[in-house]
């Protein structure tokens, strides 16, 4: 072992090995930008979910006699809807609709679309220019108007204007997935685990899964903010829930009226989405670079 | 030590048996020109290689980058599907029924070149050289049992290493871990390409010993592939000299190495700086790059740059003709009557 020793560059106490996942948590906890992003996401969500215990009022108990009160009323802290309805109530309710519809269609893409790009990425040849060509179609409509087309078609209604979205975010993944896997395809320590003899799945599954989820991850957080303004123009149109129900692209179009009455109330859904969405976006953005320092 | 005890087993053909014969390897890469696919040329990476590598030797494979060396070693490994030509490994020929591709795979293993490209980066060192046995149906504590007892022989202390990733060690201990992870299944032939050119030159000798140490004690078989002639003459028997995609010289080490037949031989032997400063090379031997693969010239492929080029390197090509005992050279000098002026004449004409 005489050979062993000389080029052993560590010092010699037994020292933990972090895997890969604690070192980019580490380091995007150092991110102040990222942090306040989380933290501001956190916040968002937690209020949702938690909205009958933090609201102040009934979400849709209206009153005719104090319709667009100004923010810091004496009873409406960020004032009150064109029918009365406490708008601080309303935004941290809406927040439930904007961010499932924000959310679950990147979830849905994010399964199909993985799963799609990294068979098509993996196999190659012509399976993979046929479903990559065929992906390549849905690019030719902007995402806004293929949303509208598709809820359109589908018909309005929340579960629509999530299959739609959920449709017009597959083939951005699957290009994602597709790119990082035929990356990662033809890397030595494939070659390596193919030559090992193991199969394709095994292989899929040790060895590009864990190193093409985490890219397709970041691209799928920055497609949530996305996905709320989109959902939120759906609802602006009609196509998305359906009044009462709170959510803050229908809040929008419904106070749209009152902007010459209240321009600061009627702008405060457009805040939430705008505030959520890029939250939502500097912390993909932290967490791209948190992952992106050498490994 | 235990890797030694069940090759014999294995060992089917008897020692005059080659371990690897090679015969009419060709693979040539398509190359679309032009937007519309056009006039298809092909790169003739591998084109008609033969040798043998016998039990327990290690062939080295030399030439410039692009000569074809790598494309032959994933060829051997059937990383990528050759155009044509058998492999027949320990007489059987590989992807029949006797040895299906499984089961060759098992007794031939890799190590690549770059050691940080060949490392999964989320997996720890004793995670990597496990997977293999994994595949091979062990049980996750035996596979990590000779994980371990694997890490131990290539000189890497498991209680320190076996948890760590790849970032976590250096080039060295890395090729190590590629080392012991192409062990890990017990194969019988190692196919070496340039494990040792990303590493110092201290590291570099420090593996190589570990290599040979290695295939002594469980009778490996070489397949080393290398553009460093020093690393070449340490590792290897038998030398064989890849131009082009063609073998230019094949033979064993030290005739080659004093008595090249090949003009290219001849000039990379040359291009090797001397350690004796009143022995410098003055002038380059060799010229240029190789030409483009694509379009190899007519005849001798090395006749653009050969300083021997006869009229008729350009018409004829020259067959891999035997001039010694084991030592095989595809020039059209050494052949005799073949129409060059430094060529000996014919038997009969001398006669």
């Amino acid at each position: 072992m005489a050979i062993a020793t000389a080029d052993i560059a560590l010092p010699a106490t037994k020292r933990v090995s972090r895997g890969y996942w604690t070192d980019v948590g580490r380091r995007l906890s150092r991110d102040p930008v990222a942090m306040t992003a989380a933290c501001i996401v956190l916040l968002i969500v937690l209020a949702a979910i938690f909205a009958p215990y933090v609201a102040p009022a009934d979400p849709y108990k209206g009153s005719m006699i104090r319709r667009l009160k100004p923010i810091w009323d004496a009873n409406y802290i960020l004032g009150s809807d064109e029918l009365g309805r406490d708008m601080l109530t309303r935004l941290i309710y809406g927040g439930r609709l904007s961010l499932f519809m924000g959310g679950l269609p990147v979830a849905l893409a994010f399964v199909i679309g993985s799963s799609v790009g990294i068979f098509a990425g993996y196999v190659g040849g012509w399976a993979n220019t046929l479903i990559m060509r065929t992906i390549d179609v849905f690019y030719a409509f902007p995402s806004v108007l293929l949303a509208i087309a598709l809820s359109g078609a589908l018909g309005a209604g929340i579960l629509n204007a999530i299959v739609s979205l959920t449709i017009v975010f597959i083939p951005q993944i699957t290009r994602v997935a597709e790119a990082v896997t035929t990356q990662i395809r033809t890397r030595d320590y494939v070659e390596a685990a193919r030559v090992s003899g193991a199969g394709p799945l095994t292989i899929i599954r040790v060895h590009v899964l864990g190193n093409v989820l985490g890219p397709i991850f970041v691209y799928a957080t920055s497609l949530i903010s996305v996905s709320m303004i989109l959902a939120s123009g759906l609802s602006f149109l009609g196509l998305g829930s359906k009044p009462p129900e709170p959510e803050w692209g229908l809040m929008l179009n419904t106070l749209r009226t009152a902007i010459y009455v209240q321009p600061l109330v009627a702008a405060l859904p457009g805040a939430m989405i705008f505030i959520t969405s890029i939250s939502f976006n500097l912390f993909s953005d932290g967490l791209r670079s948190a992952m992106e320092v050498k490994q | 030590m235990t890797l030694a005890v069940d090759l014999d087993d294995k060992d089917r053909g008897g020692p005059a048996q080659p371990l690897l014969s090679v015969a009419g390897l060709v693979k040539h890469f398509p190359v679309n020109r032009g937007l519309m696919g056009g006039a298809r040329s092909v790169v003739r990476a591998v084109d008609g290689v033969a040798f043998e590598v016998a039990k327990r030797e290690t062939l080295g494979i030399v030439g410039e980058s692009g000569c074809g060396k790598s494309t032959t070693a994933r060829l051997l490994m059937h990383i990528i599907a050759p155009d044509a030509g058998e492999i027949l490994f320990d007489g059987e020929k590989v992807g029949t029924a006797a040895l299906d591709l499984a089961g060759y795979r098992r007794q031939v293993q890799m190590v690549f070149q770059d050691s940080h490209a060949s490392l999964n980066p989320r997996l720890t060192m004793e995670e990597t050289v496990a997977f293999g046995p994994r595949v091979h149906g062990f049980s996750r504590a035996a596979a990590l049992s000779r994980a371990h007892d694997l890490l131990h022989r290539v000189g890497l202390d498991p209680s320190r290493f076996a948890g760590r990733y790849p970032h976590e060690i250096s080039g060295g201990q890395r090729q190590r871990v590629n080392i012991a992870r192409a062990l890990a299944l017990r194969p019988r032939l190692l196919i070496l390409d340039e494990p040792v050119s990303a590493l110092d030159k201290s590291v570099e000798a420090q593996v190589l010993n570990l290599l040979l140490d290695l295939k002594d004690e469980s009778g490996l078989t070489y397949v080393f592939i290398s553009h460093d002639l020093n690393v070449v003459r340490f590792m290897s028997d038998r030398v064989m000299v890849m131009y082009l995609g063609k073998i230019a010289e094949l033979g064993p080490a030290e005739t080659i190495l004093q008595n090249p037949r090949h003009p290219y031989t001849a000039a990379l032997l040359a291009s090797m700086p001397s350690m004796d400063p009143n022995n410098r090379t003055q002038e380059a031997p060799l010229m240029g790059d190789p030409p483009n693969p694509i379009d190899p010239p007519p005849g001798c492929r090395f006749h653009t740059r050969c300083k021997f080029a006869a009229p008729v390197c350009s018409a004829k090509e020259a067959p891999l003709g035997a001039v010694g005992l084991d030592h095989a050279v595809a020039c059209l000098m050494a052949i005799p009557g073949s129409g060059h002026p430094l060529a000996p004449a014919l038997a009969s004409e001398a006669a």
